[in-house]
């Protein structure tokens, strides 16, 4: 009895289906990852060489607040350094990264929620939500042509990484926290209404069908039917951005005066190894804290539905 | 008598326009606290000279070199732009070959659906004491660093690697692997906690231990989100090694901004246009896989 269970196992797994592109896909990027190891050309032996090692050491030195370097561990010396910078410039610059976070993000909303909108195809087209049969083709073809042309401005404006925008737009309106947040809204703007407009197009269509056939327009439909229904996921997204957000501000601040990364760049230039872990250390818990900001959001949203 | 279901008490206005209210003025704080001024939107005459010479180059990106002096035996320029994007995929793919194992590793012991089952436990398992006490402090130890990993940025990464190695091709890897590999542990974590757990649940009756029920039964259900969420990081990754090239690592960054500084403004264009096309043909490519994976 159980051979023939086994046989009857044996000939649903063969039959399962079994998808080429995805196979080859899966294969070819472990292919990827394991070749540019074994055959791209890295010569990882030297970073272990005797003088790279003495590199190390001498950093691993340096990294020891300069008050405390070759002294007996002293707290009080130690909180004095701290608060020294702290009050001097590091809230002062943790307050500014966290407030073009929350510039670029708001302004990431905006621009990605009506472009998200458009490229949804079960929104933008001439019978939304799939109601009432086949569309003339003349709108039907437009439809297509404006969600193509929303999903292509996404990806355009997805596909430019900040750093190069915000190295860009540095060089045109120069040092002041525009670039940045420009940078980062764009660049947001994209992935927001990529992400948007998936969630859209998966929505449960039935309550936006009774919608549309009690009368409302499709804007109406949006407005009331939709966006309860993706809030939750949309809040999530927004959440996870930002704290992205909070990091590349951070790191665009190397280009320009407006945040942390000033100070990182100063320090590194300065070769003051201290202060400049310092101020890394203060960029993450910048993260942690936005981390928990999303966290608060997010439940009491979750509490209010 | 009709019972009638007590109905909450509803705020006047919903807790979701408080947010959208919230949302707008932390904005408006946040720009008043920058000092942020429309003035500062418009251009210097200097800044939009620049900016006009830039982007009129948009529609005529230079074919061959722009420099007045090129040296003897220079390779063209379309060469020098495909080396650049080549290497830029196998810093990428380099990185995300050493970020996946540790993902996985990483997002074992962040992930608590092998061991926090309620599950009648059938002998071979571990003793009461570890999985009360040693276990849900290595998960909160994991989770711990993953956050660490996951708070400094790549750029950050490398600007550390590089003061502490100097420059070398490792520290470029590893500056986007650690990072990568925090991510992918925590994303990896929350899939397979939230994949169903019914096989997990078969398999635990039937004796499996934990191990097993991990490998055979939560991995599997959770694959094709695995999966989709691993392409999406190699293009992530793909962005991340071309701009560290501004850091002074051979990829696309590099060749972007020697450029964009000696004022070659179609050459730059020509690099930033192999960027996005790699770019949108990886995001297509994983668009597809996606959708197959999720029909």
């Amino acid at each position: 009895m159980s051979a023939a269970r086994d046989r009857q196992i044996d000939a649903l797994r063969r039959r399962r289906p079994r998808d080429r592109l995805l196979r080859g896909s899966v294969a070819l990027l472990l292919c990827a990852c394991a070749g540019a190891w074994l055959f791209g050309g890295f010569d990882f032996a030297d970073a272990w060489s005797p003088r790279r090692l003495a590199n190390l050491a001498r950093f691993a030195r340096e990294v020891v607040p300069f008050p405390l370097q070759g002294q007996p561990f002293d707290p009080a010396v130690a909180w004095h350094w701290l608060t020294g910078i702290l009050l001097d410039h590091g809230l002062s610059a943790m307050l500014a990264t966290l407030a073009i976070a929350i510039v670029a993000i708001d302004l990431a909303l905006l621009v990605a929620t009506p472009l998200a909108v458009a490229a949804a195809s079960n929104v933008t087209s001439p019978r939304p939500f799939s109601i009432g049969g086949p569309a003339p083709r003349g709108q039907a073809v437009a439809a297509r042509l404006l969600v193509e042309l929303a999903r292509g401005a996404l990806i355009c404006l997805r596909s430019l990484p900040e750093y190069v925008l915000a190295f860009l737009l540095i060089a045109v309106l120069g040092p002041s926290p525009w670039p940045l947040v420009l940078a980062l809204a764009c660049h947001n703007a994209g992935i927001l209404g990529r992400l948007l407009a998936e969630v859209v197009e998966n929505v449960d269509e039935r309550p936006l069908r009774a919608l549309t056939a009690a009368g409302a327009t499709r804007l109406q439909v949006v407005a009331c039917g939709v966006t309860p229904l993706v809030l939750p996921r949309a809040l999530l997204f927004f959440c996870y951005r930002f704290e992205s957000c909070i990091r590349d501000a951070t790191v665009l601040g190397m280009l320009s005066v407006s945040s942390l990364g000033y100070w990182i760049d100063e320090y590194r230039t300065r070769m003051q190894y201290d202060d400049f872990v310092l101020m890394i250390l203060l960029g993450s818990l910048l993260v942690f804290c936005g981390d928990l900001g999303s966290a608060w959001l997010r439940s009491s949203v979750r509490r209010a539905t | 008598m009709i019972a009638r279901a007590a109905s909450p008490r509803a705020a006047p206005f919903g807790r979701r326009l408080l947010l959208l209210a919230l949302l707008a003025l932390f904005g408006l704080l946040a720009a008043l606290h920058l000092r942020l001024s429309p003035q500062d939107l418009i251009p210097s005459r200097a800044g939009l000279d620049l900016a006009l010479r830039f982007f009129a180059r948009a529609w005529r990106p230079a074919l061959t070199s722009e420099a007045h002096f090129v040296p003897e035996g220079t390779p063209p320029l379309l060469i020098i732009g495909a080396r650049a994007a080549w290497s830029t995929l196998v810093f990428a793919a380099a990185a995300m070959g050493l970020a996946l194992p540790l993902g996985l590793l990483l997002g074992f012991f962040a992930s608590t659906a092998w061991w926090a089952d309620r599950a009648p436990v059938t002998g071979g398992g571990m003793s009461r004491r570890w999985r009360q006490v040693g276990l849900p402090l290595l998960y909160l130890a994991t989770r711990a660093l993953i956050a660490f990993l996951r708070s400094i940025h790549e750029i950050l990464w490398a600007v550390l690697l590089l003061a502490a190695m100097g420059v070398s091709e490792l520290a470029c890897v590893l500056a986007i692997a650690l990072p990568y590999a925090g991510t992918l542990a925590k994303i990896f974590a929350e899939l397979i906690d939230e994949a169903p757990r019914d096989a997990a649940l078969a398999l635990r009756l039937a004796g499996a231990t934990d191990l097993q029920v991990y490998f055979i039964a939560l991995v599997p259900r959770a694959a094709a989100d695995l999966i989709t969420y691993s392409f999406y990081r190699f293009e992530c990754a793909l962005r991340s090694a071309a701009v560290l090239g501004f850091f002074g690592f051979p990829t696309l960054g590099l060749e972007i901004r020697q450029s964009f500084r000696s004022g070659n403004y179609g050459e730059v264009w020509t690099f930033l246009y192999l960027l996005i096309a790699m770019v949108a043909t990886f995001d297509l490519w994983s668009g597809a896989i996606r959708r197959r994976l999720t029909r």
